[in-house]
């Protein structure tokens, strides 16, 4: 890791909580918590994350306790894997580095009729033709063009604003969170030079960690959720981990540059800058949680484009139609996004501002925000791990409610920094040892398939395992890739 | 003299430098070697100019690759070339460059913004020093 391990206090609460007391540091008006067990606490420790889950605890109006998910690590400002809740009747805040600058950065996974029997044969097929036809890549553009006035009417609608162009079906709304359209979205807050940037990235899958895979269904933990879910043992899904691209990142950068005044305005005493935050009901929290709820429309909408893309090419490939395919959306979830829900608060219920900035949304059967066909089993839950090993579909449970305003993990986490997964790779070729364990892997770059190898992730197996254990999410499927495209 | 250095999920920036103005030129292009496998490649064949009212130190230098970064976003240029004058009445700053060719430019990274987080422009005992971590 870049920086100095840790050196506060991290007082065991349970077998997968771990608590840095108020007392740690001045300013701090709440403990911290930071879910993981014994084994990932050590890597933990390491990093600089753990300090950045005590700054979060600063911030005005903050609620129960700073957290942080087991596949926490250092962020900027906020760490990855933060969550933290504000009321905005106490002082509460908004802050954009605690949503990130990919704003909705999110996944789906969508179902197919198919079997690994029907499929291993034309793997190498099947994502070569992912791979030519969905963009991929840094600053890649779409086929999908909309001028200024299309883009902001999309920020409005969301993925319904596609689906009146023929490009899905609308169950597929019924399976976004949020039913893709978060209201009290503002596309007007958005700055022009934002929508220049995203008026040709919509249906782009970008670089980095952002990937479009093959996986099939490896080993069902609960069959009775699965069933409900229509996930069988050796089904063919896709999971697609994109979000708002360049137009989420300038909204980002935009509200950054609003609020570089606010602390001092507003007397709020930050521990760093990149916490930038304004009060909820201040005019430039009012603007940044519009324009913020217009990006992660298109989040969803650009997903939305990504999925139909590649409904495109397996119909291509194995005929008939992606309907005739059973291409059903299972769910898309976001994992960087901050919504104004209702927790039971030390007793109380209450509206707050939940910020999840590397965590997903988790909640549990019989909450109203949980789509009709899944209310009884609970919210489905996507967890991407990394491209040699697996990712997951969990079930939100009770335990989230209780411990985390409605959260788990996003993802596997990053055991290794960059440059050092760069240095790891240097002379071996990680298409060739991936194609090794099964997986066919494709990309724009040969540098980023190095940074995202999957020893540069912890084992995302050990990070499901804290939250299933704290009652945050149960787990129903394990997913094995079998390709992979990246940017 | 600049160089990438490790950040767990992003990527920081660090450059030295005898005075402001060059360690302002030298961040300039340690940008670019984050974005480009081979940022030598690079023409100067178009020149743009930044300029930018008075402001701390750290928020010129923030403002300055932020500049930079929104050109290559939104115009495809890519610079390799720097002048920066910084002082009491802000930055002037000037980068050569060239739009992106597919053909002759690799792109290594998506740098989707530079970061205030450990952001800092500091004097040595012999010149300057910056860093800016910037988000992948």
């Amino acid at each position: 890791m870049a920086k100095g391990a840790f050196a506060g206090p991290l007082e065991q609460v349970d077998s997968c909580c771990y608590r840095i007391p108020k007392s740690y540091r001045p300013g701090m008006r709440v403990d911290g918590l930071i879910f993981a067990n014994a084994k990932l606490m050590e890597a933990i420790r390491n990093d600089q994350a753990p300090d950045q889950v005590a700054n979060v605890a600063t911030l005005p109006g903050i609620q129960g306790a700073s957290l942080a998910m087991p596949d926490i690590h250092w962020g900027y400002g906020f760490c990855i894997g933060g969550v933290c809740a504000t009321d905005p009747a106490e002082g509460g805040v908004i802050s954009p580095g605690g949503v990130g600058y990919d704003i909705n950065c999110g996944v789906r996974l969508v179902k197919t009729n198919l079997f690994l029997r029907d499929v291993q044969a034309h793997v190498r097929e099947l994502i070569k033709g992912l791979f030519h036809t969905v963009p991929a890549g840094v600053g890649k553009s779409g086929k999908f063009r909309f001028n200024d006035a299309e883009t902001r009417k999309l920020m409005g609608q969301g993925p319904q604003f596609v689906l009146d162009r023929g490009l899905g079906q609308a169950a597929d709304l019924d399976h976004t969170e949020a039913l893709g359209r978060i209201d009290g979205a503002d596309p007007d807050e958005v700055s022009s030079h934002a929508v220049k940037r995203g008026s040709e990235q919509c249906g782009t899958l970008g670089s980095g960690n952002h990937f479009l895979e093959v996986q099939v269904v490896d080993a069902i933990l609960d069959a009775d959720v699965a069933k409900a879910f229509g996930l069988e043992l050796n089904q063919v899904c896709v999971m697609i981990h994109s979000g708002s691209r360049g137009l989420g990142y300038q909204v980002c950068d935009d509200a950054l540059a609003a609020f570089r005044n606010a602390p001092a305005k507003y007397g709020i005493d930050l521990p760093d800058r990149q916490l930038a935050c304004a009060p909820v009901d201040s005019p430039e929290g009012k603007k940044y949680i519009g324009a913020m709820r217009a990006a992660a429309n298109y989040g969803f909408t650009n997903r939305q484009l990504l999925m139909h893309q590649a409904r495109e090419v397996f119909a291509d490939l194995f005929g008939g139609t992606w309907q005739d395919l059973g291409m059903d959306l299972l769910y898309d979830v976001a994992h960087n996004i901050a919504k104004l829900e209702t927790h039971v608060v030390d007793g109380k219920t209450k509206q707050v501002w939940v910020h999840r900035k590397g965590a997903t949304r988790a909640f549990p059967a019989g909450h109203p925000e949980v789509p009709e066909a899944f209310r009884a089993v609970g919210q489905p839950v996507i967890i991407p791990g990394d491209m040699g090993r697996a990712s997951w579909v969990l079930v939100g449970a009770p335990g989230s409610m209780e411990r985390s305003f409605g959260t788990t993990c996003h993802g596997a986490g990053r055991a290794m920094s960059r440059t050092a997964a760069v240095k790891d790779a240097a002379g071996r070729r990680i298409d060739k040892e991936l194609e090794g364990k099964g997986v066919i892997a494709m990309a724009t770059s040969r540098l980023g398939l190095a940074e995202e190898q999957p020893r540069a992730y912890k084992n995302v197996d050990d990070v499901v395992d804290v939250v299933h254990e704290a009652g945050l999410s149960r787990k129903v499927a394990r997913m094995r890739p079998i390709g992979v495209i990246k940017g | 003299m600049h160089e990438l250095f490790e950040h767990t999920a992003d990527l920081g920036l660090r450059a030295t430098a005898p005075d402001l103005d060059t360690l302002f030129a030298e961040m300039a292009a340690c940008l670019f070697t984050a974005v480009l496998e081979d940022e030598t490649v690079v023409k100067p064949s178009v020149e743009v100019e930044v300029v930018l009212p008075p402001d701390g130190r750290e928020y010129l230098l923030f403002d300055w690759l932020n500049a930079l970064l929104r050109h290559f976003d939104s115009g495809r240029l890519l610079f390799g070339r720097f002048q920066v004058a910084v002082g009491e009445r802000g930055l002037a700053g000037r980068a050569w460059g060239e739009p992106f060719d597919a053909a002759r430019h690799r792109l290594t990274h998506e740098v989707k913004a530079i970061t205030y987080h450990e952001l800092k422009v500091e004097p040595t005992g012999d010149g300057w020093l910056a860093e800016v971590i910037v988000d992948i």
